[in-house]
């Protein structure tokens, strides 16, 4: 595949003071911005933290392009719903950056209820040199002034102002799992278990029903959405994953209500698998379009699937995580792992896709070569420009050195979370609590 | 026989977890019950259709809902029937809803409790709730309390469910394993304590008795949590608030206002299940027995202050089926 990815700089929780794994320190969501500037992650705790790429200089080669705390904010606190006496996580379940259009940075982020936009802007210049207020701020005694003066702007140390700019709540009764802003940069839309709303980024005080999943008779549900995602381009068309395994493609002109899907991805379940988990380990946790805007990304908890937008039959591509699993599904879901939501990725030229697994490895499917690897986000792996190294899990059979067997995976580590630059081969990888940030060493450019 | 173990463990696995998510921080998740319900079900139909030399499934097997089919006042008629002999009269009388007829035991329930409350999801279950009688919803819903106090034991439970729900099941076997009627042969073990229960024989529409009946189950259990400290006060108020917490306005689902979550209507989806099960209480003493032997005999083992009931007896209970009705 050519790429080898090391360690761009020391896992970020080292040397802050929540390093301990509280679990308010959990990373619930990693993105990077359109340009790759910056990288905002959310943890259970409500807050956002945002990372900002130093620029690369000639005086510190090694440290070029590192990633740094850019600005840390509380975004969401917990809540209490009175009325029907259900506490609101303040976990954040997504953040998803806006098209930057001015000076200042925006992104929407989300709990199970609220969702927000915060602005977030730079200070660098303070002016000085008041009439009537003197350095502190406080009032001049007037008699004292004796000359006018222009105030004039003096750098400062950088602030980073963070404000929230608009609040999109009472929109859903049930659990938001996935926002996304349209290409037309004006709405965005929010999903929950059985609705989806479109929203304007000015209104806050009404949004659209586009899609209702929600049966006259809850007896008779039989599936909820878990994902959805705005086509790249199209700012018509939008997807949805559902819990059984398929995807809809809506089209935003044929209707207002988005009920009936423009096509329908699904496939047909093979038979031979079947178990009693068949329909757990069919529901697909993540959609991702690629960058063309051709194809579409979905995971499952076995497999990523990569879809054509043109054949609703099958996916094209079907890449095994961590199939050794299967065998064990039973005991996954005494455990609770079997619900674990896996996220997905594409890197920029949408030829490599990549998500996480359990014991800290996340993989990395090749396209064109239909090679894969996988790698594990650990503190040895994250020295400062140390190569990781691919690891491998045995089941049974011959066993190399430094395999891991099956039966030892830790499944309390789990990489749920992942994201990748969107120009280079950049990756960020949530394990728990902490942020791993690795980079390819053979040339930063994606291929 | 192993698919029906494992389904059997499965089922209880599942039902745990539903409970446990009505005290998740953050409200009941939808998506992962829903998931859960499906895996129940499957559990659920695999035990069905599973046939097993030991156990009565002379019926057609793999009717994924026996139950809608059996009204009350058809003794054995229905899914009884297909479970085969009339059950062992300790499971017999456990589950004596309403009329003296035990052999329909709280399969009769499911459809009434649908009938109040519909439930919240998995395509099929929804069959199980046709008819039936209301009042059978309150002799539901009343069992609810029982294992209220059970709760605290599920903490202590083990992941495989049997350490956990046959002290539930020991508590929610209320009264309703009193003869009523005296229809239970004597040297029932389960009836035996009945004997010293408060609960009166109950008519069908009558509630009330139990609270009370729960509470002298509960001491009967002596070393069981729980114990007359979680009895509900004897009447018919207490019954009705579990019942209007757990059911929201769901009848047509309309949307208002204030819309629920309707998440309460998981609690419900639970005793239509756990009605299903009831047929598992059918089983002999010796086929169940020997089947589940392996399975609960370390549950069994841990349970102390089992005085009330005899071994054999309550491993044929099927307890976690009366824990899931008492969810």
């Amino acid at each position: 595949m050519g790429l080898s990815f090391f360690s761009k700089n020391l896992p970020i929780q080292e040397g802050q003071p929540w390093a301990l794994t509280t679990p308010a320190d959990i990373i619930s969501t990693v993105e990077f911005n359109h340009t790759g500037e910056l990288l905002a992650t959310g943890d259970k705790g409500g807050r956002v933290v945002i990372f900002q790429r130093e620029p690369e200089s000639k005086n510190a080669p090694h440290s070029q392009g590192e990633y740094d705390v850019y600005s840390t904010f509380q975004s969401h606190e917990p809540e209490f719903d009175y009325l029907k006496s259900l506490e609101i996580e303040e976990k954040i379940n997504k953040i998803k950056w806006l098209p930057q259009q001015n000076a200042a940075h925006s992104l929407l982020s989300t709990n199970d209820k609220t969702i927000k936009l915060w602005k977030i802007t730079e200070r660098d210049k303070r002016p000085e040199g008041y009439n009537l207020k003197d350095e502190e701020g406080k009032l001049k005694d007037l008699s004292t002034v004796t000359s006018l003066q222009v105030p004039v702007l003096k750098p400062m140390d950088l602030m980073v102002e963070v404000s929230p700019r608009r609040i999109f709540a009472n929109g859903h009764t049930y659990h938001i799992n996935s926002i996304s802003v349209n290409s037309d940069c004006e709405t965005y839309m929010s999903a929950d278990d059985l609705r989806i709303n479109l929203w304007h980024l000015a209104i806050t005080d009404r949004s659209f029903n586009i899609v209702d999943i929600k049966p006259a008779n809850m007896e008779d549900l039989t599936e909820v959405i878990t994902a959805s995602e705005f086509h790249p381009h199209h700012c018509n068309l939008f997807v949805y994953s559902s819990s059984k395994g398929s995807l809809r493609l809506c089209d935003m002109r044929a209707a207002a209500l988005c009920d009936k899907h423009s096509k329908l991805f699904e496939e047909p379940e093979d038979p031979s698998n079947r178990s009693f988990f068949s329909e757990i380990i069919s529901s697909v946790s993540d959609v991702k379009f690629s960058h063309s805007g051709r194809y579409m990304l979905t995971r499952d908890y076995l497999t990523v699937k990569v879809w054509d937008l043109n054949m609703e039959a099958r996916p094209i591509e079907t890449y095994q995580v961590h199939d050794y699993l299967r065998s064990k599904l039973c005991s996954l879901y005494e455990n609770d792992c079997i619900f674990d939501k896996f996220e997905c990725a594409w890197n920029g030229s949408d030829s490599v896709i990549m998500t996480g697994a359990y014991n800290n490895f996340f993989r990395m499917f090749d396209r064109n070569t239909k090679r894969d690897v996988t790698l594990e986000a650990s503190r040895e792996s994250s020295k400062p420009r140390a190569v990781l190294k691919p690891r491998r899990v045995c089941v049974g059979g011959k066993r190399r050195r430094d395999d891991i067997s099956v039966d030892s995976l830790d499944f309390t580590k789990k990489i749920l979370h992942t994201a990748w630059h969107p120009a280079e081969n950049i990756i960020a990888i949530a394990a728990t609590n902490n942020l791993y940030i690795f980079q390819d060493k053979v040339n930063s450019d994606m291929h | 026989m192993e698919f029906k173990l494992e389904a059997h463990r499965i089922v209880s696995i599942s039902l745990g977890k539903i409970y446990n998510s009505r005290v998740q921080r953050g409200g009941i998740k939808l998506h992962k019950n829903l998931l859960v319900s499906l895996v129940l079900r499957s559990a659920r139909q695999v035990y069905l259709s599973d046939p097993c030399p030991g156990l009565y499934l002379a019926g057609p097997a793999g009717t994924p809902a026996p139950p809608p089919q059996q009204q009350p006042g058809e003794p054995a008629a229905g899914p009884p029937a297909g479970w085969g002999e009339p059950p062992p009269p300790a499971a017999r009388a456990s589950w004596p809803e309403t009329e003296p007829q035990p052999e329909r035991s709280s399969v009769s329930d499911a459809p009434r409790v649908g009938d109040e409350v519909p439930v919240a999801t998995v395509t099929g279950v929804g069959d199980v709730f046709q008819g039936g009688e209301a009042d059978a919803t309150e002799a539901a819903w009343s069992r609810v309390e029982g294992p209220r106090q059970a709760a605290a034991r599920e903490a202590e439970g083990t992941a495989g469910g049997w350490g956990v729900f046959p002290e539930v099941s020991r508590a929610a076997r209320r009264p309703c394993g009193c003869p009523l009627g005296g229809e239970d042969p004597p040297g029932t073990p389960a009836a035996t304590p009945c004997a010293a229960c408060c609960c009166a024989p109950r008519p069908a529409e009558d509630e009330s008795p139990a609270p009370p009946a729960v509470c002298p189950r509960k001491r009967c259990a002596a070393g069981v949590g729980g114990g007359p400290a979680g009895c509900p006060a004897p009447g018919s108020t207490p019954l009705k608030k579990p019942r209007r917490n757990l059911e929201h306005p769901p009848s047509g689902g309309e949307d208002d206002d204030a819309e629920e979550m309707e998440t309460g209507n998981v609690a419900n989806l639970i005793s239509i299940f756990g009605s299903s099960f009831s047929g598992l209480l059918r089983k002999s003493p010796g086929g169940g027995r020997e089947e589940e032997e392996g399975e609960e005999s370390g549950p069994e083992a841990a349970e102390p202050g089992q005085i009330c009931c005899d071994k054999p007896v309550l491993r044929d209970m099927n307890p976690w089926s009366t824990a899931i009705v008492a969810f």
